[in-house]
């Protein structure tokens, strides 16, 4: 009698390979985790709303405006506005950007691409020199460093793209709020396939933009890039700002030139799967800016629920900063579930090789991540 | 009057002792904050009666007791003994109010910081030797008790190693009050400047070092020392407080009373090897407390070399280093005693004191942001950076003593230096970085949530912190009460200002010095003969005297 040898060890995060093929979530399913998900994604609709409105305004109404002194203001100028934002009474708008220049930064997708394209070269051309036309100095400029406008013309790509992108996001967060309100969306795996849906549904969205000058409107991201939602900015967007991110100081300690920074950005792990909580309320943190907005619209149940926790509303941004990394981890169990090569039921043992490997493969880049502290 | 800042805490100790049934902790630390509030409010009130020109005792009171022994119970006020009474009194309200409640022995506990509290003050206001005594070794019985009933898991040996040092002290001090009356031929132990006058060099000296030693163990200054960190490390945050806030204080009070005091000639004898003590006592101290990975016992190391700057300034007993004692001791009271407590909260909130183990306690959410920021502000008073009581005072420290002994002055300063490095570290190692309170584990662990701490905690630190930059700012509403005092401490110099010393004999530090004082507080009015007098110390330098 023979005994088969298994030669390969399973994966180390196994467990949550088979969780995700079997429509459940890298979160585990409790009641608390529940409230804390949903209500902290309500919230996060409500600012996503804000951010993707301002994204969108600043990729259509700023375009190329050297100073924008005012992009925050959505085109409304006014002395008590003015006063509410130098009070700091506003939305941290901010955080839209950090996360649109590392949505730039990293790229990834047909759009990254894209935006290297001589088509797109071509279309940012002409939009670039109907701009400036009526300005000498900036054609000089732009004689002297061809590069520098068009790459500020990406910048403002991204800026659409992921207002698009949020607008849909907000939408669904907020749904997702209303079905657990009216008892429809009770457990962490029903938040998943709740996501899940919504994310498929608009998968195939096309992500165009285009902007007017002197009443000309110039196609910079036209239909005919066949750009879309969820493989062109969602992917990117979840890879960019889950998984990679950016060290910022204050949250990561390190020496960049004694190399503690990886030269290869594919290597980064400073994504919000990967954030530690504790430095949040820090200055100059970009998570800290995101918790702050939150931190308006928490839902009366979720409030009453970090009261009754440890120092109460005190360290209210970090409790804030681990629910939304709990609320992350749901959302990307729905976009890895939504990316699947096969369904996740599949009775053929190939697809379902090849379905383990992909999960197999976002697991080991989950293997330093704060998965193992949201079981606890 | 006086005797009522003795005698009202011991009455509310009484109270606590004669309580009928079970005292509740509550209601016993009410009793006990009303005993010292209304001390620290006698104390207010003496402060408004206090006559600034007259620089001897005031408020006096004479009570024969043992006069066949020279026993006598003769109190008195001046402008060393005021400010250190008012310490007494505020840290005594302070260890009060940041006390446990849930204190096991709570009847005891209060009784024995109001007898300590009373005994302390009784050592500042007595104006006889045997009195000064009587207090001195009072004191000793409650705070062996407060470590060794309330300390922490040594706190057996900790309280047995201060009491046997202190007994020592006791002992040297008594052998050199009881030498010097029977010696000068006196009846009577009653403090007198004049007292070992006729006395020769060489016994001054004997009863000098006798002095030395004895409060030198209290102070306490290198090698006397040992039991201090372990006193330290083992009491409880508010007999920390006290301990250093105000305890160490007798010594150095001693240095300044009994030895300056009483044997001016002596001490100006020995005054180049105190000063060169004192270099060893702040460079060990502060080396010391580099090394140490105990929050707490940091500290009290560091106690230890700001300790020392009190003997440089009395070494070198110039009119300004002279003052300056009185600020180091006030300015360490003050910056320890806030030092102590928040390391208490840090303690209380962390479970630990470890250095190599403690982590960004700064953390503005689940940190200790507000004790942090304090803990910088104390840390940086200790160091005497500008703007608070520390830096006064050791800026008068090195001013006063430069010019008489300028090398030991400069590895003094050295040792100022040495404070903002382990109190550097300390604040880099406990308060930056990511939030820790135990090493780094290879299991997952939750995010660190500390308690918060409540302003109840946080009011006296505050308090503290407020009088420390308030007598940075304001020196003078420090200096006012003591200037004539302390000028009136050094026999030589009186009688310089008197007119029975040629000027010609002044070191030239001195007549420099005088011009300084005035600058920190009100004019000191000079006897008129010397309003037109010049110093002509150098052919080059020219110092006019100061004309109010």
């Amino acid at each position: 009698m023979t005994q088969t040898l298994h030669l390969t060890a399973p994966h180390p995060l196994e467990p949550f390979i088979q969780r995700l093929l079997r429509a459940d979530a890298l979160l585990p399913d409790s009641r608390t985790n529940v409230l804390e998900v949903v209500g902290i994604l309500k919230s996060y609709g409500v600012v996503l709303d804000a951010y993707s409105k301002n994204l969108i305004y600043i990729a259509d109404h700023q375009f190329l405006v050297l100073f924008p002194f005012f992009k925050y203001f959505n085109g409304k100028v006014t002395l008590p506005q003015l006063l509410r934002h130098w009070w700091h009474d506003r939305i941290n708008f901010e955080y839209a950007e950090y996360c649109m220049k590392t949505m730039l930064w990293h790229g990834g997708g047909k759009m990254d691409d894209y935006l290297d394209s001589d088509d797109f070269l071509q279309r940012c051309e002409a939009a670039v020199s109907a701009k400036i036309k009526p300005n000498l100095p900036i054609r000089g400029l732009h004689g002297l460093f061809p590069d520098f406008l068009p790459e500020q013309v990406r910048q403002l790509v991204y800026y659409s793209a992921l207002g698009q992108f949020w607008r849909v996001m907000s939408d669904l967060f907020i749904d997702l709020s209303d079905a657990y309100d009216a008892g429809t969306v009770t457990t962490i795996p029903q938040v998943v396939a709740f996501v899940k849906a919504g994310l498929v549904a608009a998968a195939a969205n096309p992500i165009t933009y285009a902007v007017e000058i002197d009443g000309v409107t110039y196609d910079l991201l036209p239909a005919s890039a066949e750009l879309t939602f969820l493989m062109d900015v969602a992917v990117p967007y979840v890879e960019a700002v889950f998984f990679r991110g950016t060290p910022f100081l204050g949250t990561v300690s390190y020496n960049a030139q004694a190399n503690q920074i990886s030269v290869d950005q594919g290597r980064f792990d400073y994504g919000a799967l990967y954030a530690d909580p504790l430095p949040i309320g820090g200055a100059g943190i970009p998570p800290t800016l995101l918790m702050q907005d939150m931190r308006h619209y928490l839902p009366d149940y979720l409030t009453a629920f970090y009261q009754a926790q440890g120092r109460g509303l005190d360290d209210v941004r970090v409790k804030i900063c681990q629910s939304f990394q709990k609320s992350m981890f749901c959302v990307t169990s729905a976009s890895l579930q939504g990316l699947l090569p096969y369904p996740a039921d599949t009775q053929n043992p190939t697809e379902q090789a090849t379905n383990h490997q992909f999960l197999a493969r976002w697991m080991d880049r989950l293997a330093t991540s704060r998965l193992d502290v949201v079981q606890l | 009057m006086l005797s009522a800042i003795i005698l009202i805490p011991l009455v509310a100790a009484l109270v606590l002792i004669l309580w009928p049934g079970k005292l509740e902790a509550q209601t016993a630390k009410v009793i006990s904050g009303l005993g010292l509030g209304l001390t620290l409010a006698l104390v207010g009130l003496l402060a408004t009666r206090f006559d600034l020109a007259v620089p001897g005792f005031q408020f006096e009171e004479l009570l024969p007791w043992v006069e066949p022994l020279g026993l006598t119970y003769r109190l008195g006020l001046d402008g060393l003994s005021l400010p250190l009474i008012a310490v007494n009194s505020l840290l005594g309200m302070v260890a009060l109010y940041i006390s446990d409640p849930t204190l096991p022995r709570t009847r005891l506990y209060y009784v024995l910081l109001l007898v300590l509290n009373s005994a302390v003050a009784g050592a500042f206001l007595s104006a006889n030797l045997l009195l000064f005594f009587i207090f001195y070794e009072l004191e000793l019985v409650p705070l062996y008790l407060l470590i060794a009933i309330w300390g922490g898991a040594k706190r057996g040996y900790a309280a047995t190693k201060f009491l046997l040092y202190t007994a020592l002290s006791g002992v040297l001090i008594l052998g050199a009050f009881l030498g010097l009356v029977w010696l000068s031929g006196h009846s009577s132990f009653d403090y007198d400047s004049d007292l070992a006058a006729a006395l020769p060099l060489a016994q001054q000296i004997t009863l000098l070092v006798a002095l030395l030693v004895g409060f030198g163990i209290k102070v306490p200054l290198f090698p006397f020392h040992t039991w201090l960190p372990d006193a330290h490390v083992e009491a409880s945050t508010p007999v920390s407080v006290l301990l250093a806030g105000v305890l160490l204080k007798l010594g150095t009070y001693g240095l300044v009373r009994f030895g300056l005091g009483l044997l001016p000639e002596a001490w100006m004898a020995l005054a180049p090897w105190l000063a060169t003590w004192a270099v060893i006592s702040v460079l060990y101290g502060s080396l010391a407390a580099i090394a140490q990975p105990d929050m707490k016992k940091m500290v009290a190391y560091s106690s230890i070399g700001h300790m020392g700057y009190v003997l440089l300034a009395a070494a070198a007993a110039t009119p300004v280093s002279i003052v300056a004692t009185v600020f180091q001791m006030i300015s360490h009271g003050l910056i320890s005693a806030l030092l102590f407590l928040l390391v208490g909260v840090v303690y209380k909130t962390t479970g630990t004191r470890d250095l190599t183990v403690l982590r960004g306690l700064l953390n503005p959410e689940r940190g200790l942001p507000f004790v942090g920021s304090l803990m910088i502000l104390g840390v940086m008073a200790s160091a005497g950076i500008p703007g608070m009581v520390g830096f006064i005072s050791e800026f008068l420290v090195f001013r006063g003593s430069f010019l008489v002994f300028p090398v030991q002055t400069l590895l003094c300063m050295v040792g100022s230096g040495l404070t903002a490095v382990y109190f550097l570290l300390l604040v880099n190692r406990a308060f930056f970085g990511r939030l820790a309170i135990a090493p780094p584990s290879p299991t997952p662990q939750l995010d660190i949530v500390l308690p918060s701490v409540t302003w109840r905690d946080r009011t006296p630190a505050l308090v503290l912190a407020a009088l420390i930059i308030a007598f940075g700012l304001q020196p003078s509403w420090l200096a006012r009460w003591s200037e004539h005092t302390t000028l009136g401490l050094y026999q030589p110099y009186e009688r310089m200002a008197l007119g029975k010393t040629p000027l010609t004999t002044l070191p030239v530090a001195m007549a420099d010095t005088t011009l300084i004082a005035p600058a920190l507080a009100n004019s000191i009015r000079l006897d008129p003969s010397l309003t037109e007098l010049t110093v002509e110390s150098t052919p080059e330098s020219k110092v006019e005297v100061y004309t109010p």
